[in-house]
């Protein structure tokens, strides 16, 4: 640790509302140099507000900021960006059609006269990239990139800038288990290399791994700071949701093995993404599907769903479901689709309306929407996920990430489905609402409903699933149930095709 | 602030077009006159009628700009037919499903196509103008029977019919963009249209629908007017886009989709319309009207931005 630390920034007495909402307050808080610290708290407790208004992005309402001991204001990101504070945001500054030099240069290109000199921009990145380690291919476009090697693209520009001070909002949440700990190391190194970080995650194991110091915050208020060593995963629980969790992963009974399957699958293929799919899911199972990220574990989902076109047989309750999306729904599925931005919600549109509209139908009379039991019944399944919201007619983006990811998970279990798609359902969701999530699910299991569940992190499928296929290269490579399902035998697997 | 702001954006055209109305009445005679808003409510019903449905198709998240041809070319159609058969019943058939049919082709090209909505429109533009000339044979066209002038012209309980089929039209177009489930899908699909298709939205279906009544209101719009000049005319004309596409982009309905209503389009028709009447009320000069207006325009487009960015 180092031990040259001194004070960056220092919040004294910060708040911020949305309108009637107060995200923040009252928070006083030092970063320091060479030190990583880390945010932790329920979702909405305001971590990511925090953050941004340390990088600009929202301007305080109350209380001061200061850098170097002198109060700063910014006005805008650009502001903050000037005095070497930045945010590593997932994917939303780059340029996806353009290649790693231009985004790691944009706006700090070397130039000649009134124009770019191509070859020492060149050989200025490339000092960058050996500087700290990291390389990637300067033509690649960034839009081919993986995930990982987009973030380091978005920390090298960082770096490009002379930043003192980096954000990261949730790093892991979209990444595959086997790159965390390379993320880790990087977010070490540049500690080590006297910046100042500040970590959000709801990942406790990677706090207590990677981070120097701890903040813990709840419904926007400052619980307690205090140096990670003193804290373990128990204060931790503890500390961000206020009461101590029992064991985790709830009890789920096993499958009746002799009924009827709810989804049977045979030889479903799209060329070129997956081929050979078969197996089934009876009622009240968990089924885990495991794998890389990219082996085709999300487009048999989506297959499934009818959102891809795919040649083979899709059986619900033994009939042949139909080939279109709506039809599939109305057979009973329901998805929770990977990307919440992408492919879930309607960001400027209310809350209500997100959670509603695959059930519309139903709420529908000869009189057009019947709107009062629309409300009843958003209400209710909202309530179910212990969802934060001030109100049902807000935009889906005035929530937090993890609230956000809330409405997928309501609108998926509203229409009572007989098969859950549910392809990472916890991605940003805090310690005490994946307990309840894990809760529902399970429900939905007792009474008979069967779930197909991936996600990338291996805890989780162990937790829950009663039975996982494994999948590599678009091929199910291996089964694994009751005691042969070990960790170890999972990410065997999961390498084994590659 | 923060709720004053969403305030602003939320009811700001309203506040801004009453505070018109109340100005006028008070500063100018023969505004507030029982002639005077006949005459306003008369001449806007075609505006009305295609704007209600082009604040549909722009929530849904294209562009179109065909209307303009739409409106010069079916009136044509309609005519040719009363002329061949002396029914108006069937040229009003024949007039409609010719725009429906361009519409059709519109939304053929938008979501089979998958041609940018703006650039297919601009398009088929030039095929609907040239169809115009083609069934008119390059020429003016009038009415046979004393009829055709009755369907926009007759006075029911003071009001011109022409108004009465745009109060109806508004207020359908208003219930099925609020109260159903299609209006719901209209928001969805422009809002996110991988989310609303992923969620059993048949998000072609919806635009193509959207496409066809926009085109349908539009030809309704074009037998009106054709009915008020007891003639029709083909022309390049695209100044009825124009006017409509104002009336929705003053009104804040936002042309990046997903947002926006039936009843901020309707406030800026009569806002647009309330400033060009007072500005002939005190004659002013027409070029200094359009100056004006565009600067009107400017600025709702950057309100409208500017709301954006904070809230994105
Ligand atoms: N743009 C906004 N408009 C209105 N309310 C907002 C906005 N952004 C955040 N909030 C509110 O501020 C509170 C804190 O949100 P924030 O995103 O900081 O939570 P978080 O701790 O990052 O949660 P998560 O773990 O779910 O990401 C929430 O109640 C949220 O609804
Ligand atoms: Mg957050």
């Amino acid at each position: 640790m180092a031990s040259d630390a001194e004070t960056l920034l220092t919040l004294s007495g910060v708040g911020k509302s949305f309108g009637g909402t107060v995200a923040l307050q009252g928070i006083d808080l030092a970063v320091q140099t060479g030190r990583v610290h880390a945010f932790v708290g329920e979702n909405g407790a305001g971590k990511s507000t925090l953050g941004k208004l340390i990088v600009g992005v929202h301007e305080p309402s109350a209380g001061a900021i200061t850098l170097d001991n002198t109060p700063v204001h910014f006005a805008s990101p650009a502001q903050a960006l000037e005095r070497g504070l930045v945010a590593i945001s997932q994917e939303l500054s780059l340029m996806p059609q353009r290649s790693v030099l231009d985004n790691i240069a944009l706006g700090r290109e070397m130039t000649r006269g009134p124009f770019v000199d191509d070859r020492a921009t060149r050989a200025h990145v490339q000092a960058l990239m050996d500087r700290h380690d990291m390389q990637i291919a300067l033509d690649a476009r960034v839009g081919d990139l993986s995930v990982v090697e987009r973030q380091k693209v978005e920390i090298l520009r960082a770096l490009g800038r002379d930043a003192r001070l980096i954000v990261f909002d949730e790093p892991t949440a979209r990444l595959p288990s086997d790159q965390v700990a390379p993320l880790l190391a990087l977010v070490r190194s540049l500690a080590a290399a006297g910046k100042a970080v500040i970590y959000v995650s709801h990942f406790l194991d990677e706090i207590l791994e990677v981070s120097d110091t701890v903040t813990i915050l709840r419904n926007g208020e400052h619980i307690r700071t205090g140096p990670t060593a003193r804290e373990t995963r128990e204060t931790l629980v503890e500390g961000v949701t206020g009461r101590v969790l029992g064991d985790q992963y709830p009890d789920i009974a096993p499958p009746d093995r002799a009924a009827a399957p709810v989804l049977s699958v045979t030889g479903l293929a799209r060329r070129g993404v997956f081929s050979d799919v078969s197996f089934d899911i009876r009622p009240g199972e968990v089924l885990g599907l495991a794998g890389l990220v990219g082996s085709g574990r999300s487009e048999i989902a989506r297959a499934i769903l009818g959102a891809d076109p795919a040649e083979g047989d899709i059986r619900l309750n033994g009939a042949l479901a139909g080939a279109s999306i709506a039809d599939r729904l109305a057979g009973g599925i329901a998805m929770i689709p990977e990307s919440r931005r992408d492919d879930g919600l309607m960001m400027g549109r209310p809350i209500f309306e997100n959670v509603a509209l695959p059930h519309l139908r139903q709420l529908s009379g000869a009189l057009g929407l019947n709107r009062r039991q629309e409300r009843d019944e958003v209400t209710r399944a909202c309530a179910a996920t212990e969802m934060k919201y001030a109100a049902l007619d807000d935009p889906a983006e005035a929530l937090s990430g993890g609230n956000q990811q809330k409405i997928l998970f309501a609108r998926a279990a509203m229409g009572d489905p007989v098969l859950l798609i549910a392809d990472e359902p916890t991605r940003g969701v805090d310690v005490g609402a994946k307990q309840s999530i894990y809760n529902q699910i399970a429900t939905l299991a007792a009474s008979g409903k069967a779930v197909l569940l991936i996600s990338s992190e291996i805890e989780e499928i162990m937790g829950l699933c009663h039975r996982v296929l494994v999948v590599s290269r678009g091929r199910i490579v291996g089964e694994l149930a009751d005691t042969a399902l070990t960790e170890n035998a999972l990410m065997t697997a999961a390498f084994s095709g590659t | 602030m923060q709720t004053a702001i969403t305030f602003a954006r939320t009811y700001g055209i309203l506040v801004v077009t009453l505070l018109l109305f109340c100005l006028l009445t008070l500063t100018t005679d023969g505004f507030l006159s029982e002639r005077n808003m006949r005459n306003i409510l008369d001449q806007q019903s075609g505006v009305l009628i295609a704007a209600s449905f082009m604040t549909m198709a722009i929530i849904a998240g294209n562009f179109d700009i065909s209307v303009g041809a739409v409106y010069v070319a079916t009136p044509l159609v309609a005519l040719l037919v009363e002329n061949a058969t002396g029914s108006i019943p069937l040229a009003l058939v024949a007039g409609l499903a010719a725009g429906a049919v361009m519409g059709g082709i519109n939304g053929f090209a938008v979501t089979r196509l998958k041609v940018n909505s703006f650039i297919a429109t601009l398009a088929t533009s030039f095929m609907f103008f040239g169809a115009g000339y083609l069934v008119s044979d390059r020429s003016i066209m009038r009415p046979e029977g004393e009829g055709w002038r009755a369907l926009a012209r007759t006075r029911v309980f003071e009001l011109t019919t022409a108004t009465w089929i745009a109060l109806i039209v508004v207020i359908l177009a208003g219930i099925l963009l609020t109260r159903t489930r299609f209006g719901r899908n209209v928001y969805a699909t422009g809002a996110n249209r991988e989310a609303a298709r992923l969620a059993g939205v048949n998000v072609d279906r919806v635009q193509m629908i959207t496409f066809v009544l926009l085109a349908g209101s539009a030809a309704l719009a074009g037998i009106l007017g054709s009915s008020r000049a007891i003639s029709a005319q083909p022309s390049d004309d695209f100044s009825f886009i124009f006017a409509v596409l104002t009336a929705v982009i003053v009104g804040g309905t936002s042309i990046a989709g997903g947002s926006g209503a039936i009843w901020r389009t309707v406030t800026a028709v009569f806002f647009l319309a309330f400033l060009s009447n007072g500005f002939n009320l005190h004659q002013i000069d027409p070029i200094w009207q359009r100056l004006i207006e565009g600067f009107v325009i400017l600025v709702a487009v950057s309100i409208d931005a500017a709301s954006q960015r904070r809230s994105g």
